[in-house]
């Protein structure tokens, strides 16, 4: 309530003083009336609890006492007003010069003046030059030869009067009671706003989202799983294999291309940038090294999806669980639902306070973990190409182990790893 | 890889979750002072844009809400052209928005007066945009929007006569309306992917054509039944509905074109999609 008084007072004080300059025009008269009773009717709104704080911004303003606005020294702050177009670098300076105090306060205005406080253009009145007017409305009457601009203050262009030039009122409004202005009116609001951030979701349709989009990841993948089995299957297999044979140099050589990728992409751009010829290739060599980095991530973490598919599946046939001859999709597939699992959990439980949070966490790492070993297997293996670390070259009396390993223990026929032809370097192979 | 699982997590992760934008207000306009034609440029980038018909007395005015972090307010005045510049541009900072619907809360209102002839150039982003272009002096008009909703309307007669108006649409949905009211000699539509409305209603003054050219997606003609039109059709995978028209090779013709009083041709080219035909009383 004390609150609401001192609006009360502020806003009589404020109109009060406004009716001063405006008593010599019967138009300027009205206008204030009119003004303080609409303003009345708001804070009688607001006692009433119906309308929103709409009062005008200089009602609740503490006004300066009217005053010239001494000139600057000559490396001191000067503001150029023969421009109002960047608003916003305007706005800046005036901060500067605001943040003073008021009697220290010192600005140059070429061809112009500068004041502090209400200040008034009177009917009789020409002023030659542009004009800032620093907290306070500038009311204009008469004629202005130049451009007008107030900081936290309102512009108020009186029937009969001129302004020649711009007009901007940053922090405040410019009101065109009927006089002329010849160049362009602009306003700027004061501190922004914050837009109101939209409605929490309900828990049910937190998690349908949450759902949504672990479906939309899992089958965007799966997607490009496929074509890459389709059309790459040889190398997705041998990235695969150099996951399962040599995880852990996989994973360290994968820490190790995270922790590179920037500084070879800044040797990239200089080596390019050096050479008379590279210049021209930069753009295209910054594509292909983004392209080879996304390729090297989401084929890599394919092809840890195509391992733990392969081990879980090759297990459950060794065990005679299952029966056939599985092929990479399958393996994809399988590996992908497993990669996915956690997150499929997140979006389920997300919504429960703590342990919402630690599934993200262990969907986060375990998101991080695989994807760096493949990142390191894709490495390793030059994407594919060379064979040595998936175990391919090692001769077939070495793989003895996975050969029992992966030989039915039950009577189930010996398990057909597809591709056989191409990729055969043992005994069941 | 950092940042790729990051994206990854921010795409699992960030839905509904986006961050408060700071808001501004600008506002800009000019009072006429005996101009006859005023050339308009306006660009806006994201949000919602209303353009209509404002007071005679101020050339121009805009009125606009923007995110501060991402965009800056256009307006500049060339007095010796007499052309104006206005809209939103992007500042082409802070970062990456996973979820651009915030961007939509971006609000500004375009008022042109309707004592001045206007030359329209307007460039839409991602907005929602509608532009009511009755009652004002359209001499010429181009519009070109890319992932945008945009309605332009001619809802009662265009003051002038109007030379060309094109409309470019990339992935966009897009509705002309009134035609009819917009007294242009000739309109050319292009259209890339998403769905077209030519709505040839309003009060023809002349014959007129229409070049209408889409690639994909799904195109309407809204046709008054009073209206002669003729529609030479270049099309490769798209049907076209015409039911109750006479042909003659690729060229159709409206029931009772020969009496009509006025006659629009529309040379249409569309490859894959659906040409609709809709009559109106």
């Amino acid at each position: 309530m004390r609150t609401r008084s001192g609006v009360l007072a502020l806003l009589l004080a404020a109109a009060a003083g406004s009716f001063t300059p405006a008593a010599a025009d019967p138009r300027g008269a009205a206008d204030v009336a009119a003004g303080a009773a609409k303003d009345l009717w708001e804070l009688i709104q607001q006692i009433r609890g119906e309308g929103g704080d709409t009062l005008r911004p200089i009602r609740a303003r503490q006004a300066s006492q009217p005053q010239a606005i001494p000139e600057a020294a000559p490396s001191g702050l000067m503001l150029d007003l023969s421009d109002l177009s960047h608003p916003l670098v305007l706005e800046e300076h005036l901060a500067r010069l605001t943040a003073m105090a008021e009697d220290e306060m010192r600005v140059t205005v070429p061809n112009g003046t500068a004041r502090l406080g209400a200040y008034s253009v009177g009917s009789d009145q020409t002023v030659a030059g542009h004009l800032l007017v620093v907290r306070g409305d500038a009311q204009v009457y008469g004629r202005l030869q130049g451009n007008l601009v107030t900081y936290d203050g309102d512009i108020v262009v009186h029937p009969g009067a001129i302004v020649s030039g711009d007009v901007l009122a940053i922090h405040g409004t410019v009101f065109d009671r009927g006089g002329e202005i010849g160049g362009e009116s602009r306003t700027l609001s004061a501190s922004p706003r914050v837009a109101a951030p939209p409605p929490p979701l309900s828990a049910g349709e937190a998690t349908v989202r949450r759902l949504a989009g672990v479906v939309g990841v899992f089958l965007a993948l799966a997607a490009l799983g496929c074509l890459l089995a389709a059309f790459g299957r040889h190398n997705l297999q041998v990235v695969s294999d150099t996951v399962t044979h040599s995880f852990g140099r996989a994973f360290v050589t994968g820490l190790v291309g995270q922790i590179l990728i920037l500084p070879t992409f800044g040797m990239l751009v200089v080596g390019l940038v050096l050479s008379v010829a590279g210049i021209l290739l930069l753009p295209f060599a910054i594509a292909v090294y983004a392209l080879l980095v996304i390729v090297g991530i989401v084929g890599g973490y394919l092809a840890v999806a195509h391992a733990m598919g392969e081990t879980y599946t090759r297990r459950r046939l060794a065990q005679g669980i299952l029966v056939g001859a599985p092929s990479s999709y399958q393996f994809l597939l399988v590996g992908l639902a497993a990669t996915i699992a956690l997150w499929l959990a997140w979006a389920l439980f997300g919504w429960v306070p703590v342990a919402g949070s630690l599934i993200r966490g262990a969907a986060v790492l375990v998101t991080w973990l695989l994807a760096t070993a493949g990142l390191g297997a894709a490495m390793l293996s030059r994407a594919g190409i060379r064979e040595n670390f998936a175990g391919r070259i090692i001769p077939p009396e070495a793989l003895t182990d996975e050969y029992l390993w992966a030989t039915p223990q039950f009577g189930v026929p010996a398990v057909k790893r597809p591709g056989a032809g191409s990729r055969a370097t043992g005994p069941g192979k | 890889m950092r940042p790729a699982v990051a994206v990854a997590a921010l795409l699992l992760l960030a839905p509904g979750q986006g961050a408060a934008q700071e808001m501004r207000d600008f506002t800009s306009a000019r009072q006429r002072h005996g101009e006859s034609r005023l050339t308009t440029r306006l660009d806006f980038a994201a949000g919602t844009l209303r353009l209509q018909r404002g007071d005679p007395a101020r050339l121009y005015d805009l009125a606009l809400t923007y995110d501060i972090e991402r965009y800056r307010p256009i307006s500049r005045f060339d007095p010796v052209a007499g052309a104006v510049h206005l809209g939103l541009a992007s500042t082409g900072g802070a970062g990456i928005r996973v979820s651009s619907r915030g961007q939509l809360e971006q609000d500004a209102v375009v008022r042109l007066s309707p004592a001045v002839a206007l030359a329209l150039d307007v460039t839409l982003g991602a907005v929602d945009a509608e532009l009511e272009l009755g009652g004002l002096r359209v001499t010429s008009l181009r519009v070109g929007t890319g992932a945008s909703r945009a309605a332009i309307r001619f809802s009662t007669p265009n003051l002038s006569r109007c030379g060309v108006a094109e409309v470019e649409a990339g992935a966009a949905e897009v509705a002309l309306a009134g035609l009819g009211n917009s007294r242009c000699d000739r309109v050319t539509f292009k259209g890339g992917v998403g769905r077209a409305l030519l709505d040839l209603s309003g009060s023809w003054s002349g014959d007129a054509e229409l070049d209408v050219a889409m690639t994909m997606g799904e195109l309407t003609l809204r046709l008054p039944r009073s209206l002669g039109v003729r529609v030479d059709v270049e099309r490769f995978l798209a049907g076209f509905a015409g039911a109750g028209w006479t042909r003659e090779g690729n060229t159709y013709l409206s029931p009772g074109y020969a009496a009509a009083e006025r006659k629009v041709r529309i040379a249409l080219s569309t490859a894959i999609g659906t040409v609709n035909v809709e009559w109106l009383p």
